[in-house]
């Protein structure tokens, strides 16, 4: 099954120079729009699939740490004029800082209750930041003021910057996963996923496996709720915390192929994609008809494939590879 | 002082009544089926728009219209279970999770895309009425719901220990494998409580139109309500989720009174959270399961 190694760093050497080109090859800001919420969600899918994906603690509140990451690093640039590249780091450690006591009270349950949770805290964090209006601005939000160009303050005059800024944070995503993926703790997540009173029963540390693992994922989630916010120049309580954040973290990596490293990132691309054909099909006059088809993907994939379209890649792959003459 | 304290306990054991319909309907399924409906909210919805299409299109009285709206949601659960829940029922959570979420999204964008996010009211004659007593208001459409709502609970009570097939799914609840040795067929079992429970919410819905308005997303509000009364009343537990359902309505009712007119979901939201953190097991868990 494993391409040889040679074969896979020409495979990523291939994928790296499209990847840089792309911005330069294409000039349309509306299709870089698109490449930059691929990449974004890929992201956030990435970080998601680290813990509901391997440990399968399926959490439908991912945008509790999105939002975290973006309220941190705006209120510490827009009262403070610290730098969202600072900002950014310091809305990670809040979110992980969160994830703590979240963890603590959801991890108490399991399976769809657990995810129900979940729910309740990214909800709980929007309602408190509607709320308080002394430190965050409240319901109406506030926006970034614009610097113009100013890449230290993660501001930048074309999107081809953006796309390489969100490009970098995922290749960091896919990265460690990857190494995660390889280590003991990798092996340990998948484990608790498949059961986690048999992993307990071997010897798995559970709670603090799936403690580490809501670290790392809530840390990367609120880097992407800063990148976000730098890109729209705005941010209030219903886009920082917005449900369907959740929602696209777990979609995505169902959809893609949940608990492997490129699932979420092949996910994102059929569904932004089918999201931007749809768009341009029949505008956004039509309410509802992006998260209908979305719907109907989610739902054709697990009572068809509920291994993704990885799986779906997997097997054709096997069975071109079984029909092929055995070689000596 | 008292007697505002006494009117917001009314106010929120009436409207109790309504969230423990919804939440009835997801501990049914939960204890036979063994999943968390996530489109239970979806289905309130569902009765709603049925009623408020059958009042306007041809003046039935959203209470008149219960008769149509159990039935046919009756069979959609039927058929749902069936077609859809039957193919995912396993060890593995994430396809369960999902498909009934997935479901939940796809009837509520449905409804987005078909119906629009306006709010539909129906008046009818009761609507604006109220009972007076001494100082205390009760507005009679809300007290007809909420006694509709206890007795069609007390049908289902009925109905899981007096008739053969509620003793069924009371024993496939208990320990299904059991109930499989002694000849209980778990497919019509299963089909019977998914079509139950959301019978159960098409009638919330029914009986809601009156005084509520139906919009795409007033599921939601009432399926969270649900899944915090059927974890505080233990997860399986229909009269545990009955009462609990009466309590979250006077927890809501008394936050908005004392605390402010938005601070329903936060109340809602922090006795999840204090169930979750002191008592996960629920208010009437005997021994752990």
């Amino acid at each position: 099954m494993q391409a040889p190694a040679k074969l896979t760093w020409l495979w990523f050497a291939i994928a790296g120079v499209v990847m840089i080109a792309v911005p330069q090859i294409i000039s349309s800001s509306f299709a870089i729009d698109i490449f930059i919420r691929i990449l974004l969600f890929s992201f956030i899918g990435v970080a998601w699939n680290l813990m509901g994906g391997y440990a399968k603690q399926l959490s439908l509140g991912h945008a509790a740490y999105f939002g975290l990451g973006a309220y941190t690093s705006t209120i510490m640039q827009v009262n403070y004029g610290i730098s969202p590249w600072i900002g950014m780091i310091a809305g990670g450690v809040v979110a992980m800082l969160a994830s703590l006591p979240i963890g603590w009270l959801c991890f108490r349950l399991r399976g769809p209750y657990f995810t129900i949770a979940t729910i309740a805290t990214a909800q709980v964090l929007m309602l408190i930041f509607l709320k308080f209006r002394d430190f965050a601005w409240g319901a109406e939000g506030t926006t970034i003021p614009n610097l113009g160009s100013a890449p230290l303050m993660m501001q930048f005059e074309t999107k081809a910057s953006y796309y390489y800024v969100v490009l970098g944070l995922l290749v960091v995503g896919l990265w460690i996963t990857h190494l995660i993926e390889k280590s003991w703790m990798g092996y340990y997540l998948v484990a608790i996923g498949e059961d986690e009173d048999a992993a307990e029963a071997i010897g798995v540390n559970a709670p603090k496996i799936k403690r580490d693992i809501y670290l790392i994922s809530s840390f990367l989630t609120a880097l992407a709720g800063t990148f976000y916010t730098q890109y729209i120049y705005f941010i209030d309580p219903a886009t920082a915390f917005s449900f369907s954040v959740s929602i696209e973290a777990a979609l995505v990596s169902i959809v893609g192929g949940i608990g492997t490293l490129w699932g979420p990132v092949i996910g994102t691309v059929l569904l932004e994609t089918t999201s931007a054909l749809l768009q341009s099909w029949l505008g956004s006059s039509v309410g509802g008809i992006q998260l209908t088809v979305y719907s109907l993907i989610l739902m054709a994939v697990i009572l068809w494939r509920p291994t993704g379209l990885i799986g779906v890649a997997t097997e054709a792959y096997q069975r071109y590879v079984r029909r092929k003459p055995a070689q000596a | 002082m008292l007697e505002t304290l006494v009117q917001a306990v009314i106010n929120g054991l009436l409207i109790g009544g309504i969230y423990a319909l919804v939440s009835i309907g997801v501990t049914l399924i939960f204890g036979v089926v063994k999943i968390v409906n996530f489109a239970q909210g979806e289905f309130v919805m569902i009765g709603m728009y049925i009623s408020f299409f059958l009042a306007t299109q041809f003046g039935v009285d959203p209470l008149v219209s219960l008769v149509v709206s159990m039935p046919v949601l009756f069979i959609a659960g039927v058929l749902i279970q069936h077609f859809l829940i039957r193919r995912v029922l396993g060890p593995n959570d994430m396809p369960q999770i999902f498909l009934t979420f997935a479901l939940s999204l796809l009837l509520l964008n449905l409804s987005l895309m078909f119906f629009t996010a306006n709010y539909r009211t129906v008046h009818t004659s009761y609507s604006d009425e109220a009972l007076h007593l001494g100082g205390l208001y009760i507005p009679v459409a809300k007290l007809i719901a909420f006694a509709v709502a206890m007795a069609l609970s007390g049908l289902l009570w009925v109905f899981l220990h007096t008739t053969d097939l509620g003793k069924a799914m009371r024993a496939a609840s208990q320990n299904r494998d059991v109930a499989m040795l002694m000849g209980i067929n778990p497919n019509r079992v299963f089909a019977v409580a998914f079509g139950a429970a959301l019978a159960l919410a098409g009638a919330a819905g029914s009986l809601l139109m009156p005084f509520y308005s139906a919009y795409p997303f007033v599921g939601q509000v009432f399926v969270l309500m649900a899944f915090v009364a059927v974890v505080l009343g233990t997860l399986g537990n229909v009269i545990g989720a009955l009462i609990a359902s009466l309590m979250m309505g006077v927890a809501e009712s008394l936050g908005i009174q004392f605390v402010g007119a938005d601070s329903g979901l936060i109340v809602v939201f922090a006795m999840l959270l204090l169930t979750l953190a002191f008592k996960p097991s629920g208010l009437g868990a005997r021994r752990g399961r």
